[in-house]
């Protein structure tokens, strides 16, 4: 217990240190990246993960949170902070109104579900005027602050800000394992109905995980827009992106807390490697390399890296001769 | 006093099959009453109303004064039911542990008093030892047992058991048995729908037959075992013709 406190600490004190020391503008860029689709995704698996819904619709939430934000800092002048939490409240809004529909189908139409909603809102704000269209809106530079949610000068802050971001929601996915929330999760996950003869109401927590991780989700998308000071419906709540979010928790592992970091460590360098050596002749190549690993990782272990760390571990506990309490193993 | 269970003219169809027609009975508290009956009589469905799975085509289901025929699962689980599934439904990617403190969640938000509880409850089913075991690596039997623990942990006045004893091994259905009287002992009423007769009829104090969906007799299990309409419904209407 103590150990893993410490490997913790250690652990975001490099984070903290590291792009300190290597400060090539690429490395931090990547980085952000991991720890934006890290909390994405962990987010994520809040619903899809511990509650058992795959949602291939999230990225209407990233959207959410981005259109709100900036809406409200271009109309009103609204610091991006509060946007990012009335966007998380939207976004909670809209997971209720969407829910109640989807979740009354079930596995694989429950998913088409969510991929049909997500392409009608995307179409939705394509063609609003209102909202900037196809055309998408650029965010006005102002003077670099933190309360203006802007710095220019570096990539640093914002760095440090969705390291902070994803080590909340990486702790929100902590207290929620080992909360009652947790344990209802998944058993709805693992059986609706045994979930209801045991007393849950399987519908609504249904509707607090999705409300959570789509709270989330929002908040990832407000920092996406202040990274890139520019959203249009098509780079902030494209299907690529629901897709995306959930192949990280899927390499990761699904329902297993490291496993979005871990999913999101391995993906995403990858996938801006190859668009960066290949080019944009090679667009579209780092889903090919995406649907090999997946591809890999559903043949050979379902758990993802996460549960094959957990099974290795395992192994070495029982190959040293310690007592091993699990048969807890997934295999 | 007002029976525990109060189960009047429920009728069940599902698409022209009709799985219970009128049946009534009831269920004082304290009382072990065993439901038999052939197979497809209709017992799991009658199970699955009580509890709140299915609800009737018509009729009423009155448990402790409150009709619960049009409550979901969840609520009649609150209310003081529990039901074990024939076909077992233990949480499987969940250790046993955790299967239980699910179960004990349902009287309590605090995770540490329903791991108490859990633990209390697999000590007596005799789950503990395996504790840690993913729900899918246990055996048949002791899916039974999860099974029972689950249901056992959520505080329930009245127990349904769905053919607990189905499949164990004569050793392992006396375990069954016992486990029966000694959660009978903490004031917990049985309703119990088993196959495995001579298991049952010592300890029920009532019978309770169906038959392709209706009541056909109720009694004593020495009454029952002696009834006309249930000899023939378990040997078939030849065999009865010629005897
Ligand atoms: N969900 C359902 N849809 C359609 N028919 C059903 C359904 N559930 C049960 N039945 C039918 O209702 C009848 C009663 O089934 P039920 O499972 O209640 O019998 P049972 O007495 O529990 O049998 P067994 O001893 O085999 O468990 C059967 O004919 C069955 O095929
Ligand atoms: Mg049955």
């Amino acid at each position: 217990m103590n150990k893993k406190l410490i490997f913790l600490i250690v652990a975001v004190l490099i984070l903290f240190f590291l792009p300190l020391i290597y400060k090539a503008s690429f490395f931090i860029h990547v980085l952000i990246l991991i720890f934006m689709f890290a909390m994405a995704s962990q987010a994520w698996d809040l619903v899809g993960g511990y509650t058992g819904q795959i949602s291939f619709g999230n990225a209407i939430f990233f959207g959410i949170g981005a259109y709100t934000s900036t809406l409200l800092y271009m109309h009103w002048s609204v610091t991006p902070w509060i946007g990012m939490l009335v966007g998380g409240v939207v976004a909670v809004i809209v997971a209720l109104i969407v829910g109640y529909p989807a979740f009354k189908l079930k596995g694989h139409y429950f998913l088409l579900a969510t991929i049909g909603i997500g392409e009608i809102i995307r179409t939705l704000f394509l063609n609003w005027p209102a909202v900037g269209g196809a055309q998408g809106i650029f965010i006005p530079f102002e003077k670099e602050s933190f309360w203006n949610f802007q710095f220019h000068s570096s990539k640093l802050p914002y760095y440090y800000i969705i390291l902070t971001l994803f080590i909340l929601t990486f702790l929100v996915s902590y207290f929620v394992e080992k909360s009652k929330l947790g344990f209802y999760f998944k058993a709805i996950r693992e059986d609706e109905d045994a979930a209801k003869a045991m007393g849950i109401h399987t519908q609504k927590f249904k509707f607090v995980a999705f409300a959570i991780s789509a709270f989330l989700t929002a908040i990832t998308g407000t920092f996406y827009a202040q990274y890139l000071m520019y959203i249009d419906p098509n780079s902030v709540m494209p299907f690529m992106l629901s897709t995306q979010i959930v192949l990280v928790a899927i390499l990761g592992g699904m329902g297993y807390l490291f496993g979005p970091l871990l999913g999101s460590l391995v993906l995403i360098p990858l996938s801006e490697l190859t668009r960066v050596l290949l080019g944009s002749s090679g667009s579209g190549f780092h889903l090919v390399i995406y649907g090999l690993l997946i591809m890999l990782i559903s043949m050979y272990k379902p758990a993802g890296l996460a549960g094959w760390i957990q099974e290795w571990n395992f192994n070495k506990k029982k190959a040293a001769g310690g007592e091993v309490d699990g048969t807890t193993i997934n295999s | 006093m007002a029976p525990l269970l109060t189960v009047e003219n429920v009728t069940k169809e599902f698409s022209g099959i009709v799985a219970n027609k009128d049946v009534n009975f009831e269920i004082n508290e304290g009382e072990i009453v065993s439901l038999i009956g052939p197979n497809g009589a209709g017992k799991t469905t009658m199970f699955s109303m009580i509890a709140g799975a299915l609800s009737p085509s018509s009729g009423s289901i009155v448990f402790n004064g409150e009709e619960i025929s049009k409550k979901q699962a969840f609520e009649i689980c609150h209310l003081g039911i529990a039901r074990t599934f024939q076909v077992v439904r233990v949480l499987k990617q969940m250790t046993v542990l955790e299967n239980v403190i699910v179960g004990a969640l349902s009287r309590t938000n605090s995770v540490k008093i329903a791991r108490g509880e859990a633990e209390n409850i697999l000590k007596v089913t005799g789950l503990y030892l395996k504790k840690d075991y993913l729900g899918k690596n246990l055996t048949l039997a002791d899916m039974k047992r999860l099974e029972v623990a689950k249901a056992l942990a959520t505080k329930p006045k009245l127990l349904l058991l769905d053919e607990v004893m189905a499949g164990l091994t004569p050793v392992e259905t006396n375990e069954a048995v016992e486990l029966l009287r000694e959660i009978h002992g903490m004031g917990i009423t049985l309703f119990i729908v088993e196959h495995v007769m001579e298991a049952i009829m010592p300890v029920s104090d009532r019978i309770i037959v169906l038959d392709a969906g209706k009541k056909i007799a109720e009694g004593s299990p020495e009454e029952v075992v002696n009834d006309e309409r249930v000899i023939k419904a378990y040997l078939g209407d030849r065999y009865h013709a010629r005897s």
